[in-house]
């Protein structure tokens, strides 16, 4: 056997397979035994590049932004008393409430009201003392009311439940960037809650233009 | 890797971090994302050779774990799965470009390419014991972009010649005979690059 021959039937001896021939080959020629070893050499030390390299923070946080604009994250609906509230958490859950918020909304509003049955949501939010009958009603917010105000009583409802919402949002993370006005999580929440207070404003000069 | 891996220090297992990233919790999903990125990053920049398309595999591997964790039920190791998943990525980026991801060489059975080059006279000398791995690195990255594919899938990853000729869509000789050619081209690689540092002292 010489060299070529030999080196054509490598694969099949680096897995263990040959026979008496290729064994003496190997055995007497330096080339082929050095190309044998470094084959091997490679194989072994190509395990150093399995996790070897890091990718830059910015990788998450791109990620993350695409997750949250999947709503693949959503965060605990609610916090037990005995457990300590950082100021982060409570800004924290401004992202699925607004989130849920504009999903509702753009639901309930482009969809015709014969549409499914509306009337349980509608109960639940005109139900609510603390949405509709206790919190005053900002000029703009009048506005955007008296703009839904032809609508069936559970669009309007809907909507004034909503916007109660939005602006609660916005109150407790202007609240929480006075305690702490480098908290960047939270003013990135407060941008959050004013963009879905905006994207009810549109939903409703949209839908009346129609 | 087991379920009992820890996520986030002391605080979350593995296991615990998939449930709650099931539930759709931001802090779960970074936990899983810091106990697997080097890999999956690793992964993608050895069968890229490119940092930028790296960067976006890598996104682009974990959005679509995030997207389907909700069906993981735990028959296989989540890692296994998720890498599966980044291979997959890569792959589909791969035949997108219309680089090819096993090399179309078949023809070239018996050419030197996959043979011993030995120059008459030439010191026929060994690798050293071992392999700067920053060589190693730079010599993987420039194997043509099929050998790379086998290569890394195989000697880096550890899969075997059944499962790379399932992920890749050749016969697993094929494999065999990529992976004995891109380890030959490594030497080669290797070989030249000691022998320009040599010519540098």
């Amino acid at each position: 056997m010489n060299c070529g021959e030999f080196e054509r039937v490598l694969p099949e001896f680096l897995e263990g397979s040959h026979t008496p021939e290729q064994q003496s080959h190997f055995e007497s020629c330096s080339a082929c035994a050095n190309l044998l070893a470094d084959l091997e050499l490679i194989s072994s030390e190509a395990r150093l590049l399995l996790a070897s390299d890091e990718p830059r923070p910015a990788v998450w946080d791109a990620l993350e932004s695409r997750l949250r604009d999947e709503g693949l994250i959503r965060l605990p609906q609610f916090v037990t008393s005995k457990e300590s509230v950082s100021r982060r958490w409570r800004a924290a859950w401004l992202v699925p409430v607004a989130a849920a918020l504009a999903i509702v909304a753009g639901v309930k509003l482009f969809h015709p009201a014969g549409a499914g049955d509306p009337a349980p949501i509608a109960k639940q939010h005109v139900s609510n003392p603390t949405v509709a009958a206790v919190k005053p009603v900002s000029h703009e917010d009048q506005v955007l009311l008296n703009t839904v105000a032809a609508r069936v009583p559970a669009q309007r409802a809907r909507y004034r439940a909503d916007l109660d919402s939005a602006n609660s949002f916005i109150q407790d993370a202007e609240q929480s960037i006075k305690d702490d006005p480098n908290d960047i999580y939270t003013q990135q929440m407060l941008i959050n809650a004013y963009a879905q207070k905006q994207m009810l404003y549109d939903l409703a000069v949209d839908r009346s233009e129609q | 890797m087991t379920g009992a891996r820890r996520a986030q220090g002391d605080k979350l297992t593995e296991a615990e971090a998939i449930e709650r990233a099931k539930q759709g919790d931001g802090e779960a999903f970074k936990a899983l994302y810091d106990l697997h990125k080097r890999r999956v990053y690793s992964l993608c920049l050895r069968m890229t050779g490119n940092t930028a398309s790296a960067e976006d595999l890598t996104q682009e591997a974990f959005l679509q774990l995030f997207r389907k964790i909700s069906t993981f039920r735990g028959e296989s190791a989540f890692s296994t799965w998720l890498h599966r998943m980044a291979v997959n990525v890569v792959l589909m980026q791969l035949r997108k470009k219309g680089l090819p991801i096993v090399p179309l060489d078949d023809a070239l059975e018996g050419d030197e390419e996959g043979q011993v080059k030995k120059e008459p006279g030439a010191p026929d000398e060994r690798l050293a014991g071992s392999i700067d791995r920053l060589h190693l690195q730079r010599a993987v990255d420039e194997l043509p972009p099929g050998y790379r594919t086998i290569f890394v899938l195989h000697d880096v990853e550890g899969y075997e010649h059944n499962e790379i000729a399932d992920l890749v869509g050749c016969s697993i000789g094929n494999s065999k005979s990529q992976l004995h050619k891109a380890r030959i081209k490594l030497r080669e690689l290797l070989r030249m690059n000691r022998a320009e540092k040599a010519g540098k002292r």
